[in-house]
């Protein structure tokens, strides 16, 4: 199911800019809408809305988290098999084949290229067939 | 429910420059699945009779697989199909990489295209909306510096396909590339792009892909990793190739199993074949008319699986293989860093033509991935060259002055590099042998090995001679993807499917060329279960782990939430493949005119080497296949009542 966003949208665009689909549209500083088929519900308009003004594919309204809170797939590298499905499951394109570990064989396994650019959608972690991605919040290192 | 199929196809019309999304009834993926099943499906409707294979009225198919995208493994292949130019009848090639998840991101299960542009032009899909862009400026670039042109203009995250300057030429033995010189590359189904002036298909969406069970899909390729991971060491490559010399004398055989050629694939890619082959009679030599005799182990050490090893930078993996057969590899000259060469073009550029130079070959393997020409073909029709020069049929004024001897490095580069850009010789043969052969004449076509066409392997079916039944007998002859008396051993099916006969744990030689009704079910199974796999978009070298290593009957159930038994699934597989033969029938092919060359059948049988005194007689395999599948046994067309037991209309 598609999201949607409510009234309670002022226009502000965050979501545009961020939505990998291409799904949402509107002018600035009117309601905006989402494309029912473009939607591939990874949530990154609901995280980003800072008026709350989006409902999930469940009809709950999305709840605005800080980016910086945003969860980010960490890797088990004792678990993955290199098979690249999700690097192809990222809607934006962050993860990439990057690192081989000396021990590797050659095998080269993905890496959190560009982790300002995860909008935290999961989609990589779901989709990997051997549970090699954890989705975890990320944690401030300490002084920072 | 939520199906591993989008349930749309986008139809091109390159003629009119108009594009249609078109709506999939269910009931056609429950009858065909997607991929080969969904391309076939269409061709077989739509392409009318008697259709230039390079005119408008072809249609060209570019599919994915019911399974790519759900969480399954080794299900990442595409299909390219059409009306094959070389063949004249069903044609169809498929690829890895990662195009074939790039269709259903894009919202389709396949894109075909009909009609020809005026002027070339590329098709570009970026999240919803597709576009005929102009693709002048690309017209005679090579194919990998065309999807580096592409990901620069449209982003990194676009998977392109791609024809190189062969296909535009219309080369009849041209494929299409990704992923930097990946080819679907048989059938010559390049040359069907070219003639429609498509030069390129980029991809960009970010649709999701339906799985009705996703933790099932998991527990499946979880239970499929362990087999890939299990650890089986092997010996060393010098010692491993004198196990083919070993296999070449024994008498009896231990029946195969996948797991070998799944340590062989990891830890050296097809190469890992390269000397074995030779050795035990697998791979052709000489034109097919030499043996293990002419290329020995001092010969073939040039082109050992460690040294190949040793030029790999990193494995390769296509999307969603967790085994990695293929590597990135340092190279010298022009090329700095290209995809390692397969065992059949190390081959086929190689023994086949009795070239010992290594460097040669992985910069004639760039060289024609970069144009999109066949490797087999290329290296078949090389070697047919050189045999006509030898034999005084093509001198050295009919070849431009290359002195093609056995073996003369220089002048096979030389030739190939004609053949790409259609030049003197070069465009005699750009065309495969058959069509050269028909042009020469002077009693040629004996030299010509191929099948309906299109050029052999490089798996010798005097060895095992379930490759000389596939060959001869598949809708689209001459290809070695789809069965063998080997992969029969390794796919295992009879564990899964009780009424096949399983071939024991030993086998002898002499018993693989017996021609009985086992054989024949051995080899249906095979072009059955191989035409199930290319809906599902599978992996040959996944299926070798065996069938209940590699769930695929599983999957299939836990991605479209079904429960249907292995028997269901292979009235599938049946049908796809009678309808590729229906097609065959509908567009004129005579079953006969498909059968291999006389050498390669072994008709006058070898006087040396690992396949002495073999030969196969196909006309008493052919009855026994077609008889499999309720086909005419005089002449292989699907029975009336059979194209009605299978729903074909």
């Amino acid at each position: 199911m598609s999201y949607k966003i409510m009234e309670a949208c002022n226009g502000c665009g965050a979501c545009v800019r961020l939505c990998p689909a291409d799904a949402v549209s509107g002018e600035r500083k009117k309601l905006h809408v989402i494309a029912e088929d473009l939607c591939i519900e990874c949530g990154a308009c609901g995280r980003i809305c800072p008026r709350a003004a989006v409902l999930n594919g469940g009809g709950m309204v999305c709840v605005a988290v800080k980016r910086s809170e945003w969860p980010k797939p960490e890797l088990v590298i004792e678990e993955c098999t290199a098979c690249g499905i999700c690097v192809d499951a990222c809607p934006v394109g962050c993860l990439q084949f990057l690192g081989m570990p000396v021990e590797s064989g050659g095998h080269v396994y993905p890496c959190l290229k560009d982790s300002r650019a995860c909008i935290g959608c999961g989609f990589c972690s779901i989709e990997c067939p051997s549970d090699a991605l954890v989705m975890k919040r990320p944690v401030k290192s300490a002084g920072s | 429910m939520k199906m591993p199929y989008m349930g749309k196809i986008l139809v091109v019309d390159l003629t009119r420059g108009v594009m249609e999304e078109e709506t999939i009834p269910d009931r056609v993926y429950e009858q065909y699945l997607s991929g080969m099943g969904l391309g076939a499906y269409i061709l077989y409707h739509r392409v009318p009779p008697g259709a230039d294979p390079l005119g408008p009225d072809n249609i060209l198919g570019f599919c994915s697989g019911l399974l790519t995208g759900t969480g399954s493994l080794f299900s990442g292949r595409w299909m390219l199909v059409g009306k094959s130019p070389l063949t004249g009848g069903w044609g169809d090639a498929n690829c890895g990489g990662t195009f074939s998840p790039a269709i259903k991101r894009c919202g389709y299960d396949a894109l075909f295209f009909k009609g020809t542009s005026r002027d070339p032009v590329y098709l570009y899909v970026k999240n919803g909306r597709a576009n005929l862009k102009d693709a002048g400026d690309l017209w005679g670039m090579d194919a990998v510096e065309t999807e580096e042109l592409l990901k620069e203009r449209h982003g990194a995250k676009a998977a392109v396909a791609v024809i190189g300057t062969a296909g535009e030429r219309l080369s009849l033995i041209s494929g299409v590339c990704n992923d930097r010189g990946r080819i679907a590359a048989r059938s010559g189904l390049g040359a069907v792009m070219g003639s429609k002036r498509l030069k390129a298909v980029v991809l960009d969406g970010v649709k999701r892909i339906g799985v009705h069970d996703r933790a099932e899909m998991k527990n499946l390729s979880k239970h499929c990793i362990k087999w890939v991971n299990l650890p089986l060491p092997l010996p060393p490559a010098g010692i491993f190739a004198r196990a083919g010399a070993l296999m070449r004398v024994t008498p009896v055989l231990l029946a195969q199993d996948g797991l070998l050629y799944r340590s062989i694939l990891k830890k050296w890619g097809t190469a890992g074949m390269n000397q074995v082959s030779i050795e035990m009679g697998d791979a052709p030599i000489k034109n097919w008319d030499g043996s293990n005799v002419d290329f020995p182990l001092e010969k073939s050490r040039k082109i050992s699986p460690a040294i190949i090893r040793e030029r790999e930078i990193m494995k390769y993996h296509c999307y969603s293989c967790p085994l990695g057969c293929g590597g990135i590899s340092a190279a010298t000259g022009k090329y700095a860093r290209i995809h390692k060469p397969e065992y059949e073009s190390i081959l086929a550029l190689g023994a086949l033509c009795m070239n010992e130079d290594l460097d040669s070959v992985y910069y004639l393997n760039e060289l024609l991935n970069r144009a999109g020409m066949d490797t087999i073909s290329a290296g078949g029709t090389a070697a047919f060259a050189i045999e006509c020069y030898e034999k005084g049929i093509l001198t050295g004024g009919d070849t431009d002055g290359l002195e093609l001897k056995w073996g003369n490095t220089e002048a096979l580069v030389a030739l190939i590099k004609k053949m790409i850009r259609r030049e003197g010789i070069g465009d005699l043969l750009a065309d495969g042998v058959k069509i050269a052969a028909e042009k020469i004449g002077k009693g040629s076509m004996e030299y010509a090995i191929q099948a309906g066409g299109q050029e052999l392997p490089m798996h010798d079916g005097r060895n095992d001679p379930g490759f000389n039944v596939h060959y001869s007998l598949e809708p689209a002859p001459g290809k070695h993807t789809t069965g063998a008396h080997l992969y029969y051993e390794m796919f295992q099916l009879w564990k899964k499917l009780k009424d096949l006969p399983n071939p024991g744990l030993f086998i002898t030689k002499d018993g693989k060329f017996e021609i009985d009704e086992d054989k024949a079910r051995a080899a249906a199974a095979c072009s059955t279960f191989m035409s199930l796999a290319n809906a599902a978009g599978m992996c040959l070298f996944g299926l070798f782990l065996g069938a209940t290593r590699i769930p695929t009957f599983e999957w299939l159930n836990a991605a479209m939430g079904r429960q249907w038994s292995p028997e269901e699934y292979m009235v599938i597989g049946e049908r796809i493949h009678t309808l590729k033969q229906a097609f065959n029938v509908k567009h004129g092919i005579e079953s006969r005119d498909n059968f291999a060359s006389g050498r390669a059948l072994g008709v006058i049988p070898q006087q040396e080497g690992a396949n002495k005194g073999r030969s196969v007689d196909i006309e008493k395999h052919a009855p026994l296949y077609w008889k499999q599948f309720g086909w005419d046994t005089e002449t292989g067309k699907p029975k009336p009542e059979t194209l009605r037991k299978l729903g074909i209309e």
